[in-house]
């Protein structure tokens, strides 16, 4: 009679921890409504607007500045899920449809069968993990191809989620908006639900040329930021010019603000770029940290974009740079081992010690394209002569080419502002 | 209780007889075997019997020979990798018959080469590793391990069968002679950690098509007309401007006939009509509109563009000021610009006009890459009110900055 109890206790406490297991690990129910003319993105019935970030890793300070969800390009790690969950952040969680830059054969019937296989496969895998709030099938497929039946691969895709995954809508990713991609979309993937937009400069008429493209679905601005490499005016000798981030400060506030914000008819909310940091042209032209972990002021704008206030604590803002006297704007050259000036204007806000640290690295030059992973170049020692409050006198590299000085203005919690100045020793 | 387990006992047991083995592979026919001449089955066995080369000690990359658990042979490899920026490429290869030339073109369809893969935990359906075929001229042609080519959809901590079809090698793409075959090689890329044995050439059927290209529409002879079917326009959205909004093409093309022909049907082929309304001062964001050249596939007119222009009709009571962008796909220079000026009109009666743009007349036309054209815009530059239809490619042979003087239209 004891052992019978023992087993039923037993039996019974198991049965409570795969109940509460399966409680808490159910999938979220998202779906859209739309009334009149506006759409909504419903989580578990309730309104759901997306403050997030294209992010990897920094959940903690994501979730603190006020986001709600991270996307990711791919499901190769499992765990920024798991993590995201962690940090109550839901994820719109990438397909990653191979695009025709890398080689995929759209026409090659073996390679398109076998992909749509394998990511049918992660579907099924992914589609009940409770952080996942949107499937991004394919990201920026578009880019550069020119075998339409890719827009194939992302209706099987987008199809089969209907089918399995009635929780979860879809969306594909496109770079850029155009009227030739809406009607690929429009016409070959009417099981995609939203469209998501990567645009830089071009989010300035986004919602505007959502509109006349006909797209009569919602959309996400998946990927925005400021203005990209490939947008940049070039020095002479093609040196991309990237601003300083002061200047992307503003930049970033006035598009969340006045770009995003405001079209609360068709857009279900965004996704900065990038919670973290790549070398795209630069170390620091996209990532909102630094190499090293350390927060730049990109961190603070998005915590008032998503909160409405700024935050206790706020980086200082290098809103210009000079060299020589010269602005970053302009082509500056100089001669082989001379001396030479680099000023900042910068803002302290309400820090009290603020470090500059400088660094100097050879220019580089990629022609990757749509955040293909690129290289960073090593660092070459610089030859200080003199630093004071905002100014450098260093000592011009000997080698004759292109080189890029940045400066990096901090404060004691270590949140930065970046600025860089191209330059040609000649 | 008994009887109910009884029950789903005999159940299940009559299921498993319904259980049939499946084959991602193709059944072998020995009695036909195509592969049965070729003399170099064998790739990697173990290392006594076969060559690998890319073994030494590098700083990203381990290639060990492993005896534990092997597929085949003494032993097995057990490479692991993590691809940094001081390690561009991470290779190894096998000889592959001690270098002899392999003759693959006559098995090329009826042949794969077949390896087996475990990793020490997890599981995966893809890993990042690319294989290729060398020829003795230094030409190669690459694969990957394809999800349908894994047996079981995936790679776990068993032994677990890869097919590599020889025809998904790009060898055509890439020129390899695969007449004369050198060696096999690895290419490892990012990171990772796998077990490899039991290398060889097997039979095997490759049951996948390759697709036309089909994305591109080639143009060869004038006319023919553009802007045909309204989906294939843009900037015309009543439920957010009324400045632009489709009429009846059959009614816009009967204004231009006479009236003794009286009403005519204008044929599928013909574009669409437009009705404009601008007569808003304030700064006109809905102020463009466009369509595709064809249905926005890929448009080549890359043998006709030298004597090529853009043809319509306006209805107009004063000439409206416009400005029209032709569109390519791919390329350095994507659009091209042209503001129309009064030479592009011709009158054809009282407020009817005929307008012609010749390619040649727009800014850097030599620069537009014209076997990719997408489509074409206009942009109306001032207030004005005027129905606009009947697009086309026309030949014209004339002076392309007066184009209203040619008089082979």
């Amino acid at each position: 009679m004891a052992r019978n109890i023992n087993t039923y206790t037993f039996l019974f406490v198991l049965l409570g921890i795969m109940l509460s297991s399966s409680i808490f690990s159910q999938p979220c129910k998202v779906e859209i409504v739309k009334n009149n003319q506006e759409y909504t993105l419903l989580k578990d019935g309730k309104p759901y607007y997306i403050k997030g970030a294209g992010a990897k890793s920094q959940f903690n300070l994501l979730a603190n500045s006020g986001a709600n969800s991270i996307r990711v390009w791919s499901t190769n790690n499992e765990s920024y899920l798991d993590s995201a969950q962690k940090y109550n952040l839901t994820v719109a969680l990438g397909l990653y449809v191979r695009p025709e830059r890398s080689g995929m054969d759209y026409n090659d019937e073996y390679a398109v069968k076998g992909q749509i296989e394998q990511l049918k496969k992660e579907i099924l895998k992914f589609k009940d993990h409770p952080a996942l709030l949107v499937w991004g099938i394919g990201n920026e497929v578009d880019l550069r191809y020119s075998n339409f039946k890719v827009w194939e691969t992302i209706e099987e895709l987008a199809k089969f989620i209907k089918k399995v995954d009635p929780n979860h809508p879809s969306m594909t990713v496109i770079a850029g908006l155009d009227p030739s991609k809406v009607y690929m979309i429009k016409k070959h993937c009417p099981s995609i639900d939203i469209l998501g937009l990567n645009v830089y400069g071009s989010i300035e008429r986004a919602s505007v040329n959502v509109r006349k493209f006909n797209w009569d679905k919602p959309y996400i601005v998946s990927e925005w930021g400021v203005n990209g490499p490939f947008e940049a005016k070039k020095t002479a000798w093609n040196a991309k010019i990237e601003p300083p981030n002061g200047f992307k400060a503003n930049q970033r506030q006035r598009r969340y603000k006045q770009l995003i914000e405001k079209d609360t008819e068709r857009c279900l909310g965004s996704y900065c770029f990038l919670w973290g940091q790549k070398q795209e042209s630069t170390a620091t032209w996209h990532g909102m940290f630094l190499s090293n972990g350390n927060p730049t002021e990109a961190v603070d704008v998005m915590h008032y974009c998503w909160k409405g206030e700024w935050p206790k604590n706020r980086a200082p803002s290098i809103k210009n740079i000079f060299l020589n006297d010269s602005s970053w704007r302009k082509s500056n050259t100089v001669l082989p081992n001379k001396t030479a000036e680099l000023k900042l204007d910068y803002v302290t806000y309400n820090n009290n010690q603020i470090d500059i640290e400088y660094h100097l690295y050879p220019e580089t030059f990629s022609k990757k394209i749509g955040g293909d992973k690129q290289q960073s170049p090593d660092e070459i020692p610089l030859k200080i002569i003199k630093k004071e409050k905002g100014k450098l006198t260093f000592l011009t590299p000997q080698k004759k080419g292109a080189y890029r000085i940045f400066a990096i203005v901090k404060n004691e919690k270590s949140q930065c502002s970046v600025a860089n100045i191209p330059f040609l020793v000649k | 209780m008994r009887i109910l387990f009884k029950i789903t006992l005999v159940l299940f047991c009559i299921s498993c007889n319904h259980m049939v083995d499946q084959s991602l592979y193709e059944p072998s026919n020995l009695g036909d075997n195509p592969i049965s001449n070729f003399s170099f089955k064998n790739i990697f066995v173990d290392s006594q019997s076969s060559g690998v080369w890319g073994t030494k000690e590098h700083p990203c990359k381990q290639v060990m020979f492993s005896s534990k658990k092997n597929s085949i042979g003494k032993d097995h490899l057990y490479i692991k990798w993590n691809q940094t920026a001081e390690c561009n490429y991470l290779g190894m290869g096998f000889p592959w018959g001690n270098y002899k030339s392999k003759n693959l073109a006559p098995i090329l369809k009826d042949a794969a080469i077949e390896l087996k893969i475990k990793v020490d935990s997890g599981s995966y359906t893809k890993i990042p590793v690319f294989f290729a075929l060398v020829d003795y001229s230094g030409k190669q042609c690459m694969t990957k391990i394809n999800y349908l080519g894994i047996e079981g959809g995936q790679i776990d901590t068993n032994w677990t069968k890869v097919i590599l079809p020889l025809q998904t090698f790009n060898y055509a793409k890439k020129g390899v002679n695969m007449g004369n075959i050198k060696e096999l090689k690895i290419e490892f890329q990012k990171k990772g950690a796998i077990h490899l044995d039991d290398i060889k050439v097997v039979q095997h059927k490759h049951n996948y098509r390759k697709y036309v290209e089909s994305s591109t529409k080639t143009y060869t002879k004038h006319p023919f007309s553009i802007g045909v079917g309204k989906e294939h326009w843009w900037g015309i959205n009543p439920e957010y401007s009324n400045n632009f909004s489709f009429i009846s093409k059959d009614e816009f093309s009967s204004n231009f006939i006479s009236k003794t022909k009286g009403h005519t049907k204008t044929s599928p082929e013909t574009s669409e009509a437009l009705a404009v309304t601008i007569n808003s001062h304030k700064k006109q964001i809905w102020n463009n509109f466009g369509f595709a050249i064809h249905n926005w596939k890929r448009v080549d007119v890359s043998s006709i563009y030298r004597t090529s222009a853009v043809q319509f009709k306006i209805k107009a009571d004063s000439i409206p000021k416009l400005s029209s962008t032709i569109r390519c796909y791919s390329g350095k220079t994507r659009a091209i610009n042209k503001i129309l000026s009064e030479s592009n009109y011709s009158k054809i009666k009282e407020g009817h006009y005929n307008v012609c743009i010749p390619f040649k007349s727009f800014v850097n036309f030599k620069k537009m890459n014209w076997n990719t054209l997408k489509e074409i815009r206009f942009k109306i530059l001032e207030n004005s009110n005027f129905e606009i239809g009947d697009f086309k490619i026309i030949e014209f042979r004339g002076n392309p900055e007066k184009p209203n003087q040619w008089r082979g239209i």
